[in-house]
């Protein structure tokens, strides 16, 4: 098993209750896990504590995280700078927030690169506008010299899934990835991602938006105010929901060509 | 049905342009024609960019058209100034995207329910408690929430006393600008729903601006898809599966389902969204569709029907399949 979460609770300073409750899951490698739910209900708790970077406070209170046999709870501040960002690294929701806004893309993407690596300036530069190249992107050079802001939302996202990939991480953390998206952007980065996970990488995606779950996952779960209520394979979840909670959320997606209300 | 039957608001040739740096102009809706019918929900579909809130805030009278008129109530609103502008606004209220950034913080619930009537004297003051518990009864809240602040409520909630603020005036219209597009799914639902039933009880007539054709296509009588600010397309809301402007059609198959079969034929449409500063003559559509030909470069397709009740600005609308 590449990750096995084992019974984990997470609590936030100032809560007497943890805030997420005995999470247990397994990935293999380059299996894609969904983890849909609403809003507070602690999806993005979970995938920020196997990152090891919950805000304000927040620490895994209970369970246990192991990473390739090792324990992620027990890593040193320099044990985790080897990891994340190069065997574990995360795509978020709007890319272009996690940049600095008053440095070009370049300038960012080849200090990344070489805080992970020993490359040479000009290497890096080869690198990430091979990876831009992949990500489908026109004119990487262009991009490379562009700030943040001069993107639209779906070209910001790939810059991110192209820095996230840059190392081939095992296991890659998407936090609502699409959800700032367009749906025709929405269906081109789900397909950027369905490409990239053909390189092997196994991926945790935490989404509202149960299609592109059912889409991406080959495992799903469903949680709810800090607690899972169903997790398992994704076909055997969508066609024989058990717990009420799934059945309610399953029965509220629009669908094209469901039951109209008028 | 006739032509003319049931419509109490026509839209007719608004163009809204900008002026932009160096000297351009933006268009952001460009010759925008349509009709709404008493009772009935007509959705505007589009993308980010593609000129739907300019529209609806054109039609709102909160900016004035580049040209073009709304007719509403035998007038045509965007002329309308003084008094005359301010008494319009009893007939059509809006619900916006975010409840929280709609309210003031500092208002207890049934100050805010009651402000639209204070302000055109429908109300005393001393009435105000129980007529916010009347209206927060028909958004299926309890009455003690009259004495609460916004930000002591679940977002669903909030969407709900937004509603009923909308609600108060008893308006014609509501204007609905991505009203459930920041809530949970399930809560999504809900909403709808009492959207739905308000609708069947009061014979209120919606203008829904949405992103979201899947959700459009539960509840909506008439749809209008716009693209760069041009509609597309114009068909009823219970028959989008007969879609043909290429760019329905894209948008249609890049909703993603809970059915994984029909997640098999997610199709990716390829390309952003050209600059709205430097539009290419003919079809805005051209360079990402597919069926894209000679004529489509040079010639802007103009709205057809093709079929009672459905539009379609596309030189190809014959070849595409449905």
């Amino acid at each position: 098993m590449l990750l096995n979460l084992s019974h984990v609770d997470i609590s936030y300073q100032g809560s007497e209750k943890p805030t997420v409750q005995d999470v247990s899951l397994e990935l293999a490698e380059g299996e894609r896990l969904a983890i849909v739910g609403e809003s507070g209900s602690g999806k993005t708790t979970v995938i920020r504590a196997v990152l090891g970077c919950l805000p304000g406070g927040g620490r895994v209170s209970g369970g246990s995280i192991t990473f390739e046999g090792k324990n992620l709870l027990d890593l040193s501040v320099d044990g985790w700078q080897k990891i994340r960002g190069k065997d574990i690294s995360m795509i978020f929701q709007d890319s272009g927030n996690m940049m600095n806004p008053v440095h070009t893309i370049g300038k960012q993407y080849v200090e990344y690169i070489r805080v992970h690596s020993d490359m040479s300036k000009k290497e890096a530069y080869d690198k990430a506008v091979e990876l831009l190249t992949m990500m489908n992107l026109p004119n990487p050079e262009n991009i490379m010299e562009s700030y943040t802001f001069e993107l639209s939302g779906g070209m910001r996202q790939r810059v991110g899934i192209a820095m996230a990939i840059t190392f081939q991480p095992k296991l890659l953390l998407a936090d609502e990835p699409t959800s700032a998206l367009d749906v025709t952007t929405q269906a081109q980065i789900v397909g950027e991602l369905m490409y990239i996970s053909g390189t092997n990488a196994a991926m945790i995606i935490v989404t509202h938006n149960i299609g592109v779950a059912s889409c991406l996952g080959d495992k799903l779960m469903v949680m709810q105010g800090g607690h899972v209520v169903e997790y398992g394979k994704t076909d055997d979840v969508l066609s024989h929901p058990k717990a009420e909670y799934t059945k309610t959320l399953l029965a509220a997606v629009p669908e094209i060509g469901g039951k109209r209300y008028v | 049905m006739s032509e003319e039957a049931g419509i109490i608001m026509s839209v007719e040739h608004i163009t809204k342009e900008f002026p932009a740096a160096g000297g351009k102009t933006l268009r952001a809706c460009d010759d925008i024609s349509f009709h709404v019918r008493k009772g009935e929900t007509v959705a505007i579909v589009g993308e980010s960019g593609c000129g739907k809130t300019t529209l609806l805030k054109t039609i709102m009278n909160m900016q004035p058209p580049t040209s073009g008129r709304v007719i509403f109530r035998g007038k045509d609103i965007t002329k309308l100034t003084g008094e005359d502008k301010r008494e319009n606004y009893r007939h059509i209220q809006m619900v916006f995207q975010d409840p929280t950034a709609a309210f003031n913080p500092k208002m207890l619930v049934k100050d805010i329910i009651c402000e639209p009537l204070l302000n055109f004297g429908m109300v005393a003051k001393a009435d105000v408690e129980r007529k916010a518990m009347d209206l927060l009864a028909q958004v299926e809240l309890p009455p003690d929430f009259a004495n609460r602040y916004p930000h002591n409520m679940s977002g669903g909630q909030r969407q709900r006393v937004a509603i009923a603020r909308a609600l108060a005036l008893e308006p014609e219209i509501i204007a609905c600008d991505e009203a459930t597009s920041a809530l949970d799914v399930s809560v999504q639902d809900t909403i709808i729903k009492l959207l739905v039933k308000l609708q069947k009880e009061k014979g209120i007539t919606y203008i829904f601006i949405c992103h979201d054709l899947a959700l459009v296509s539960l509840f909506c009588h008439r749809v209008t898809v716009m693209y760069l600010g041009n509609i597309m397309e114009k068909l009823d809301g219970g028959k989008l599966e007969e879609a043909r402007h290429p760019y329905t059609q894209a948008l249609l198959r890049a909703v993603f389902s809970t059915d994984q079969e029909k997640n098999q034929r997610i199709a990716i449409l390829p390309g952003d969204i050209p600059s709205p500063l430097d539009l290419p003559t003919g079809c805005p559509f051209q360079n990402r569709c597919s069926y894209c030909e000679e004529l489509c470069r040079k010639e802007k397709p103009s709205l057809q029907e093709i079929a009672p009740n459905h539009f379609v600005a596309c030189h190809c609308s014959k070849r595409t399949t449905v």
